[in-house]
């Protein structure tokens, strides 16, 4: 069973610290609540606090790592909402609503594949944390168009990385969904608890492929799809994908599914 | 309900309301706001009046996604009335929400005329129900090609299906989508409505600004927020100065002053809409702020506010 979500709070928070990545910023605040609550996997509903209409609604961000107190959040600037978010710097303040949603289901004891694409590592690095910290064998393959965005490999430098690239600016050229097969092959069929298992998050079509592959290894995998979110507390339908039994909620059902759940 | 400040009170017909501030239909989840969210969302329930998302007489899946997409300053979305059906409705979530301090208003919606009579049947017995919002007006669904609302008959004919139907204090939810809105707002009223509620979303698109194709699975959709404030209070300012039957202002409110314009146009309520996405707990912060408006203009009541922009 994955663990009960904790009741999420809407707070305002300070700024710490703010860094770029690359092509990413890093983010981070004081929040015990979040801190000590939230699963790897489930996301923040996170604004600039004030009054400014525009951008209107928050955006839902992936909780990318705890550290004691410390929330730290990874921000891609790829539209309105998320570039305001990067420009904030210490000091700045934060409205933040979760934690949120249902994270990954950690229960599996097998070596844990953690595969992610562009900002869609961004709930690795907690994820990785906590299953370390249980004690799983844990390998990343992460994924990047552009060397900008794959200097944010950096940020799991505790645990095994291995980088692609489209342009092979780093890393070995390629797709992350490519090694994925290798690393699954010696699993064929084995679905008992030793099993490697999948934990993807990135771009729909890289979830796709890793929904594939881990299907025709028999690999069990679990993905986090992203959707353009309103209320992120179950209101508006709105943040809908389609599964197995019909349109579910990213913010509600997900945003973890588990792969063969998901229709594309 | 804690802590409402005095001079609040307002009412609909026969409801009276602790407050002028409720939640506008498919923007606010009780239940899921009480699972989720820290608190307790069913004893102390933020709204004056608690209106579930819209029911239809059989469940519908939705639209196709993307349903929302944030413009300036509003969100467009397409959900398309995405609900359970109203019998599950009325088995499901209707018994956890008797618990509710609030009036209960049901929203039904039609796929076809003839079910505003039938939704409003199936509800005309259930005690809690305090009242039935008929949403005509929903952009996102197509009723034989137009939204029903936007026809005097039709939306006259819906509306006294619903009327003969029940003796529940009934709401009729207006689109802004129309040339005339006073036009559409007679024709709900001759009908049999007892209030009016308005607006509903305005037609709107949006593009990928790279690919330049629509964002939305539907292509088309309805913006909210505060970009449509300005059309929802000119809907509420003629309809109110029309017609003699009470209105429920909607349309990008987000602030207490948004609430004070609304009633002072000529609302008796105000529903909170999209605000609430940007702040689930924004309801309290807009009834204190009220409070605090209103005293600063020595207005000692509600009552004396409502359409206060229409006399010299």
């Amino acid at each position: 069973m994955v663990a009960k979500p904790a009741p999420a709070s809407l707070i305002e928070y300070p700024v710490v610290e703010s860094r770029p990545v690359g092509a990413y910023r890093l983010i981070s605040f004081v929040a015990r609540e979040i801190a000590a609550t939230a699963n790897p996997g489930q996301f923040l509903m996170v604004r600039q606090a004030g009054p400014s209409l525009d951008p209107l609604l928050p955006r839902p961000l992936g909780i990318h790592d705890i550290d004691s107190d410390l929330v730290r959040i990874l921000i891609e600037p790829v539209g309105k909402g998320t570039y305001e978010l990067s420009t904030l710097r210490v000091g700045d303040r934060l409205s933040v609503l979760g934690p949120l949603g249902n994270g990954f289901d950690l229960q599996g004891v097998g070596t844990a594949l953690l595969v992610g694409g562009g900002i869609g590592v961004a709930p690795l690095a907690l994820l990785a944390r906590s299953l370390t910290a249980s004690g799983r064998n844990v390998q990343c393959l992460l994924g990047f168009r552009t060397r900008s965005q794959a200097v944010s490999a950096e940020l799991f430098r505790d645990y095994y990385v291995d980088v692609f690239t489209e342009d092979a600016s780093v890393g070995t050229r390629g797709l992350v969904s490519e090694p994925l097969s290798a690393c699954l092959s010696d699993n064929s069929g084995r679905r008992d608890e030793q099993a490697a298992e999948v934990f993807a998050c990135g771009p729909d079509p890289m979830l796709r492929e890793v929904a594939r592959i881990a299907g025709d290894s028999g690999a069990r995998a679990q993905v986090s799809a992203a959707a353009h979110m309103a209320c992120g507390i179950g209101a508006c339908q709105g943040c809908v994908v389609k599964t197995t039994s019909g349109y579910q909620r990213v913010c509600s059902e997900g945003p973890v599914f588990e792969a063969d759940e998901l229709i594309w | 309900m804690v802590g409402v400040p005095e001079g609040l009170s307002t009412t609909l017909g026969p409801l009276t309301l602790k407050h002028p501030v409720i939640n506008a239909s498919g923007t606010f989840d009780a239940l899921e706001a009480d699972r989720i969210i820290a608190g307790d969302y069913i004893s102390e329930f933020p709204f004056a009046a608690y209106i579930p998302k819209t029911v239809t007489l059989n469940p519908r899946v939705g639209n196709d996604p993307p349903r929302l997409y944030e413009t300036a300053a509003g969100l467009l979305n397409s959900i398309g009335l995405a609900n359970m059906g109203i019998e599950a409705f009325i088995s499901r979530d209707l018994p956890q929400l008797k618990t509710l301090p609030v009036p209960l208003i049901v929203s039904i919606a039609g796929e076809r005329t003839q079910d505003y009579g039938r939704c409003a049947r199936l509800l005309d017995d259930i005690d809690e129900v305090a009242a039935i919002e008929l949403n005509i007006s929903c952009p996102n669904v197509e009723l034989d090609g137009r939204a029903l609302g936007c026809d005097p008959d039709r939306t006259m004919k819906a509306v006294s299906l619903a009327r003969e139907a029940t003796s529940k204090f009934l709401i009729a939810k207006l689109t802004p989508n129309v040339t005339d809105i006073v036009t559409l707002a007679a024709a709900a009223v001759e009908g049999g409505a007892d209030c009016l509620s308005m607006i509903n979303t305005v037609h709107g698109m949006a593009l990928h600004p790279g690919t330049l194709k629509p964002v939305l699975g539907h292509v088309t959709g309805g913006l909210s927020g505060p970009a449509v404030k300005p059309v929802a209070l000119r809907a509420v300012y003629m309809v109110s100065a029309a017609l003699d039957v009470p209105v429920i202002g909607m349309g990008g409110a987000t602030t207490a002053q948004d609430v004070l314009e609304f009633l002072a146009a000529g609302a008796s309520a105000v529903a909170v809409g999209t605000a609430n996405f940007r702040d689930p707990l924004i309801a309290g912060s807009m009834i204190q702020g009220l409070k605090k408006l209103m005293d600063e203009r020595g207005l000692g009541s509600v009552e004396k506010l409502i359409g206060i922009s229409h006399r010299p």
